[in-house]
């Protein structure tokens, strides 16, 4: 018997079997260098007072922290409240162009992909840059212009607690939408044609084949873009770095924000570590939440 | 063709996985761990940001100076931007391999010492270099009892002003230049430079930037003058629940009630408040530093000389410094900041010889022909012996009264106070982060009353410092 599977192993090792092994070897070592190592760090580090020269053992003192900082719990409410209020926005947005450009010829459907897509290569810094200029407090700026022909008074759109959480809002309304957009369109296009040939046969509308052929069609894609995009909004941090800082009185501090504060500003990487760690339990959690009451009917 | 295609791509997979550990295998401390030889050769990094416009154009010729003057040393200098270089610097440092010489606000060098990582100088340096540096400026590079590096500048926060609405406000510069004046004089006169037609306001009194993190500056440019010089108070109290503070806070939102300043404040940064100055829609605008009145000549040059690349809607401007008022009869003292070439050391301790080489070249750049042509070209005064020498023969095209005022107000600077211990500014600087510039932020905004936030700021600086640990009046 072992001499029969003596030659069966070496003809495994020879096989195309272990070329794919040893490429997926490469994707495995990268994976585990740059994603599973940091995780294990972050844990330990998590549990310690870190510093380049010897870190010191503090238990679970960085969790306490975290779960009795008021300010950490404050982002989190923030950060639930954006994802909230854009993901769904966003999704739906996307949705909609993603239809208004699918009946087009293919070389303007390529030019709108490619329109839409633009925000995602250009510099997140050189965006904001563009969107402090809308948001200008003062009366000339691009938004109070605009609020001004309703007859509105000018808004401090940033500076203010009242306005600073929704202008990040607007900022993620009104851009990046451009991978959504194409996964759709993906999606889309790979809808039997025969489905809307025999709802045309039913005499079924524009709304009535949206309704029962296309959004059930999508649920996988949907299903998939809510998931990352939900993950992405808990991740935030740019937007909040670069437009407002986190403020006026930590009104849009985020959860990502606080743990880059702690981090990077004040070096107190066993906090920031436990609080990211917090933040994927969260995040995890939902996820996990979002599967089990959508995912029911979806098949991949 | 299959098999060959097959060690092809083996080959590209392996060297793919190698370049991989190959970036992340350290360069460590390799350069520092040499011989203990001061004559053996030996590399020395630095991570220098655009200390003025012409900064890292020079770095080509500093770096053969450097190597002329020591024939065994190689400065390796590393430009980096102003946005970058704290990022680069803090991931250099947590990761244990920083370079040898950073240029940083001493403010910051609290943390990295703390950490473990900034190096001591104090018994490298020689007598003939520290006695070269004013005292003032080279205390701000000391922690305990320890010296960190050598000062490039320090350079005084103030408040600049448009000359030609000073005058027509009927306000005496010159008088205000060498005398100072209260908050009461500031107040009533930054009202008299408020233009409004038709309920619309054309021109304000005073501009500050406040967006963000420059609320900080605003208001501690500001309790300076309250009798506050510092967090912590010489028995290592914390200042900031003084009654004073509170009566700053009022006078804060005042000006914005008094219309003096915009309601929009708290969203206006320094670009903006800097264009409102150029563009004639502010009086007074701060922070002040000194590099503006080079910055207002170039551009009053440009509209001279019709120039497109002038600021949009630009007016001429006589740039004119002006100090910060006091509050409550209290001193007036100076906010500066003192920037400068601060010594670091990686995870291992590095050899005798490389700190002194580390220490010559810190010297080379904190002193002599680099910091004079830095100095001048950022308008600041020369803080050491030697570049004040070497600035000699460097003509500066600067307003002698306002070199004068500059001058005045350096004499009052506030002090140094490196006996505060890291823990505390820890707690100091966390505490303004989290408490005092978000509340700002929203008493700016007239969000909250100032005596909310004053409440806000006692309590947490009771449970940071303790009932004891921070001033009752």
């Amino acid at each position: 018997m072992a001499q029969l599977a003596k030659p069966a192993k070496r003809r495994r090792i020879r096989g195309d079997g272990a070329w794919a092994y040893a490429f997926i070897a490469v994707a495995l070592v990268v994976f585990a260098m740059f994603t599973a190592y940091p995780v294990v760090s972050a844990f330990i580090i998590s549990f310690q007072k870190y510093k380049p020269i010897g870190s010191e053992y503090v238990g679970f003192d960085n969790y306490i922290a975290t779960f009795k900082d008021s300010l950490f719990w404050k982002s989190v409410v923030n950060t639930v409240v954006y994802t909230i209020l854009t993901v769904p926005v966003s999704l739906i947005i996307s949705f909609a162009i993603a239809i208004l450009i699918l009946p087009l010829k293919k070389k303007l459907q390529t030019t709108f992909k490619a329109v839409y897509y633009l925000p995602a290569v250009a510099s997140g810094v050189a965006l904001s840059v563009v969107w402090l200029w809308i948001f200008d407090p003062m009366p000339e700026g691009i938004f109070n212009k605009l609020i001004s022909l309703f007859g509105i008074s000018n808004q401090n759109w940033l500076g203010s607690s009242a306005t600073s959480m929704f202008s990040l809002v607007l900022m993620a309304w009104l851009s990046s939408h451009g991978t959504s957009i194409i996964i759709y369109l993906a999606a889309l296009l790979g809808i039997d044609s025969s489905y809307y040939e025999a709802a045309d046969l039913d005499g079924a509308n524009f709304f009535q084949k949206l309704w029962y052929i296309v959004i059930p069609s999508l649920k996988p894609t949907t299903l998939f873009l809510l998931v990352t995009g939900v993950i992405g909004s808990f991740q935030v941090f740019q937007n909040a770095y670069l437009m407002t800082g986190g403020g006026p009185d930590n009104s849009t501090t985020m959860v990502g924000l606080l743990i880059f504060n702690n981090a990077f500003k004040y070096f107190e990487f066993g906090k920031a570590a436990a609080q990211s760690l917090v933040l994927a339990a969260i995040i995890a959690l939902i996820s996990l939440v979002q599967f089990k009451f959508m995912g029911k009917d979806v098949e991949y | 063709m299959k098999k060959r295609m097959r060690v092809l791509a083996s080959v590209f997979a392996v060297s793919m996985a190698l370049t991989t550990l190959t970036a992340c295998g350290g360069k460590g401390d390799s350069k520092s761990a040499e011989a203990s030889d001061p004559n053996a050769k030996d590399t020395i990094t630095a991570l220098l940001p655009p200390v003025s416009g012409n900064f890292q154009d020079t770095f080509a010729d500093i770096q053969k100076e450097f190597t002329e003057k020591y024939p065994n040393l190689t400065l390796k200098i590393e430009p980096a931007s102003w946005e970058d270089m704290t990022q680069k610097l803090d991931t250099q440092v947590n990761a244990g391999s920083p370079p040898d010489i950073a240029f940083i606000g001493s403010d910051g060098i609290s943390k990295y010492v703390d950490q473990g990582m900034a190096l001591d100088i104090k018994d490298i340096a020689t007598p003939e270099m520290i006695n070269d540096y004013d005292k003032g400026p080279l205390e701000y590079m000391k922690k305990g009892d320890g010296l960190y590096g050598f000062p490039a500048y320090m350079e005084v926060h103030a408040l600049g002003g448009n000359r030609e609405f000073l005058e027509k406000a009927g306000i005496d510069w010159k008088k205000v230049q060498q005398q100072g004046w209260t908050f009461d004089e500031f107040r009533e006169a930054i009202k008299k430079g408020v233009v409004s037609e038709g309920g619309k306001t054309s021109r304000y009194g005073f501009v500050f930037a406040t967006a963000g993190v420059t609320s900080k500056d605003y208001l501690g440019i500001l309790i300076k003058n309250a009798g506050m010089p510092s967090a912590f108070t010489q028995d290592l109290k914390y200042a900031y629940t003084s009654k004073n503070y509170l009566e700053v806070l009022k006078d804060i939102r005042a000006l914005i009630d008094d219309g003096s300043m915009p309601k929009e404040l708290s969203s206006i940064d320094a670009g903006k408040r800097w264009n409102m100055f150029l563009t004639g829609q502010t009086m007074i605008t701060g922070k002040g530093m000194a590099t503006f009145e080079k910055s207002a000549n170039t551009n009053n040059e440009k509209i001279k000389a019709n120039d497109g690349s002038a600021v949009k809607g630009s007016i001429p401007v006589t740039y004119t410094v002006l100090p910060v008022p006091s509050f409550l009869g209290e001193k007036a003292v100076s906010s500066v900041a003192v920037d400068g070439y601060v010594a670091f050391r990686g995870k291992k301790e590095p050899s005798e010889a490389h700190k002194q080489n580390v220490v010559k070249a810190l010297y080379f750049l904190a002193s002599g022909k680099v910091a004079a042509t830095t100095n001048n070209d950022l308008f600041v005064a020369q803080i050491t012996e030697s570049g004040r020498k070497a600035a000699e023969s460097m003509p500066v095209e600067r307003d002698a009264d306002n070199k004068a005022a500059v001058e005045t107000m350096l004499k009052n600077a506030a002090p140094a106070r490196p006996d505060i211990p890291a823990e505390l500014e820890a707690k100091a600087i966390k505490l303004e982060d989290e408490v005092i510039v978000p509340k700002l932020q929203a008493l700016i905004a007239g969000e909250i009353k100032p005596e909310e936030m004053y409440d806000a700021v006692k309590s947490a600086a009771v449970s940071a410092f303790g009932e004891d640990g921070v001033v009752k009046d």
